[in-house]
């Protein structure tokens, strides 16, 4: 498996790998978190853990067990982490985790193995079972810059049990770590559905299966159906810009049968479309993989107008299919596009338009930006790089040689 | 280094050093003081992060400033050739002197944050060495653009020297002149890769 990737990085880099690994030989590491499909988290793990594997590094993934109260409270304190908001979290919701986290003590093997990553909130009162000669690694893959402060008290008291802990962006470590903080960027995998090579035939059939004309312009957003990530920003940044130019928007998201929200989202968005037949608005299964690689490789121009972001590592995966995009200068957006260089960052509605209408006037600008952004996220956002960091900081913890 | 050159790479990870600063004094106070793996980092790893990105200002501190629209500051940080110094205390003591010379105090605003990083490096032997001309060339042939970044710019911070690895090695095998041509390569300006072909001219004398 290993080997596919050196078409996108190059043999010496693998090789490089392989170097590191032959240090960790004899090493055995658990990788947790709370559900094995569906999510960022699980993607890149079914990827890592055989790639760790293949490598000599004996790597096995358990996943802890909860019932609904459990993950209630779970994705509560994930959206309190995220930021304040007008719930809490109460005692009771406390002694449940502790139960639950409790139960998975018994389920969760951890004592044969000298590394442990432990993904995200839910999972981390497990460590609690850390061993003496162990090294406890807590992942943490959501942005924590603006907490809840009672949640991330919480979070905290845990945490600083661990021996290291992981952030997307420096910005993400709250106040209150005491423990070794390392920044590791999150990726994508080439090797994915949603990121495989497609030809023109591909991705000419899929737009026009959703009824989009290949051959006018199309401008694409592509995130779930949230205030949060503006699509209606989106929408008036369009008609901006179709007073000059016909083109297309085309906004691919999904939003879950029990989110309220995002339907009533999407159903402002279609009554915002309606009369316009250069609107598309796309609600997709979630496992549309390979539609929306056909959307990204086809679009003209890529827009990421979140209001608040985590990483958006959606804006990579345009970047790696050779898009510039144009992107809020918020959150992870912000470390992904190099303003200028790989697309844009913007800060209005108006800024949006005046940049996309840029880039539907000069093609070669937008194939050398392009070009550019697929060389970053090849150097940068791939999951090699993100394997190859982990193996550096399990190198760098177990050796203790700081 | 003897006759043979041991071919080397160098690999790193970013770690929080937890200081963030909100004002330019507090950005020089905080250089003063700073890990030298801080300064490393932010000067030398990104110089490497994006010698392929035909970027305005190739080291964070200088985007930092600019983007907080200090373009004066930014644009004499940016001018500071990494390459040139074999010492960090010396790359340390030029930063502050440029900013301290150049800031103007009376202005007093409130930035975006500056999040000062260290890098852990990591130095490993790739497994291949040359004792000739010729072997050398096929070796090099086979090292990764991090290996090329070690030798041929951070080794020398760790021997204190102003000439790079594979210039040291050639000038002992008496290829000076190669030596030379290598030693003169604009680093800082070009990227990595053309870096590579550019040494290889040289080493097969197609320069």
């Amino acid at each position: 498996m290993i080997e596919k990737y050196i078409p996108y990085i190059g043999k010496e880099f693998i090789d490089e790998l392989f170097l590191i690994s032959r240090k960790l030989k004899g090493i055995k590491v658990l990788h947790v978190n709370s559900t094995k499909e569906g999510g960022g988290v699980a993607e890149i793990l079914n990827r890592l853990v055989p790639l760790m594997n293949e490598l000599g590094i004996e790597t096995d993934w358990q996943i802890i067990k909860g019932d609904r109260t459990f993950f209630n409270f779970t994705k509560k304190l994930h959206n309190l982490l995220h930021m304040p908001g007008k719930e809490e979290i109460n005692s009771d919701e406390i002694v449940y985790y502790l139960k639950i986290t409790y139960e998975n003590m018994n389920q969760i093997d951890t004592e044969n193995y000298d590394v442990i990553f432990i993904h995200d909130p839910q999972p981390m009162g497990l460590v609690i079972k850390k061993q003496p000669g162990q090294k406890w690694i807590w992942r943490c893959h959501i942005d924590t810059s603006t907490p809840d402060p009672k949640a991330w008290h919480f979070l905290e008291n845990f945490l600083n049990a661990y021996d290291a802990c992981i952030f997307h962006m420096p910005e993400f470590a709250y106040e209150g770590i005491t423990i070794p903080t390392y920044i590791i960027a999150p990726s994508i995998d080439p090797l994915h559905p949603k990121h495989i090579e497609l030809s023109q035939e591909e991705i000419i059939n899929t737009l026009t299966r959703f009824g989009i004309n290949p051959e006018k312009p199309i401008i694409l957003q592509v995130s779930r159906f949230d205030r949060l990530k503006d699509p209606f920003g989106v929408l008036k940044a369009y008609k901006l810009v179709k007073k000059k130019y016909d083109c297309q928007v085309v906004l691919v998201g999904a939003f879950a049968p029990d989110d309220p929200e995002g339907e009533q989202v999407y159903k402002e968005l279609l009554n915002f479309a309606t009369g316009d037949k250069d609107i598309f608005i796309l609600n997709l299964p979630p496992n549309s993989h390979k539609e929306i690689n056909a959307f990204q490789r086809g679009a003209t121009v890529v827009v990421q107008k979140s209001l608040k972001e985590g990483f958006g590592l959606v804006v990579s995966e345009a970047m790696w299919k050779a898009k510039p995009v144009i992107g809020s200068n918020v959150g992870g957006i912000k470390r992904q596009i190099v303003h200028g260089i790989t697309g844009y960052l913007v800060n209005s509605i108006e800024g949006t338009a005046v940049r996309i209408r840029y880039l539907l006037a000069n093609p070669e600008i937008r194939k050398t930006m392009g070009f550019h952004a697929k060389e970053r996220v090849r150097h940068r956002f791939l999951i090699i790089r993100h394997l190859r960091d982990y193996l550096l900081l399990i190198n760098r913890l177990l050796k203790n040689n700081d | 280094m003897g006759n043979s050159f041991i071919f080397k790479t160098e690999l790193w990870i970013s770690k929080y050093t937890g200081i963030k600063v909100y004002t330019i004094r507090d950005f020089i106070e905080a250089l003063k003081v700073i890990d030298k793996l801080s300064l490393f980092y932010h000067v030398y790893i990104n110089m490497f992060k994006y010698h392929d990105l035909p970027v305005h200002y190739s080291n964070s501190f200088a985007y930092w400033l600019y983007k907080n629209n200090y373009i004066l500051l930014a644009e004499k940080i940016s001018a500071i050739d990494p390459v040139d110094y074999y010492d960090l205390e010396d790359l340390r003591r030029d930063l502050v002197h440029i900013l301290e010379t150049n800031y103007d105090e009376k202005i007093k605003r409130e930035l975006t944050p500056f999040y000062f990083r260290k890098a852990e490096r990591q130095i490993l032997e790739l497994g291949y060495q040359a004792k000739d001309l010729k072997e050398f060339i096929e070796s090099f042939k086979n090292s990764s653009i991090n290996s090329l970044f070690y030798h041929l710019i951070t080794s020398k911070l760790e021997k204190k020297s102003l000439i790079n690895d594979y210039s040291e090695w050639l000038i002992s095998i008496g290829e000076a002149k190669k030596a030379e041509f290598i030693n003169k390569l604009d680093i800082y300006s070009d990227n990595l890769y053309d870096i590579k072909k550019k040494i290889l001219n040289i080493l097969e004398d197609k320069k």
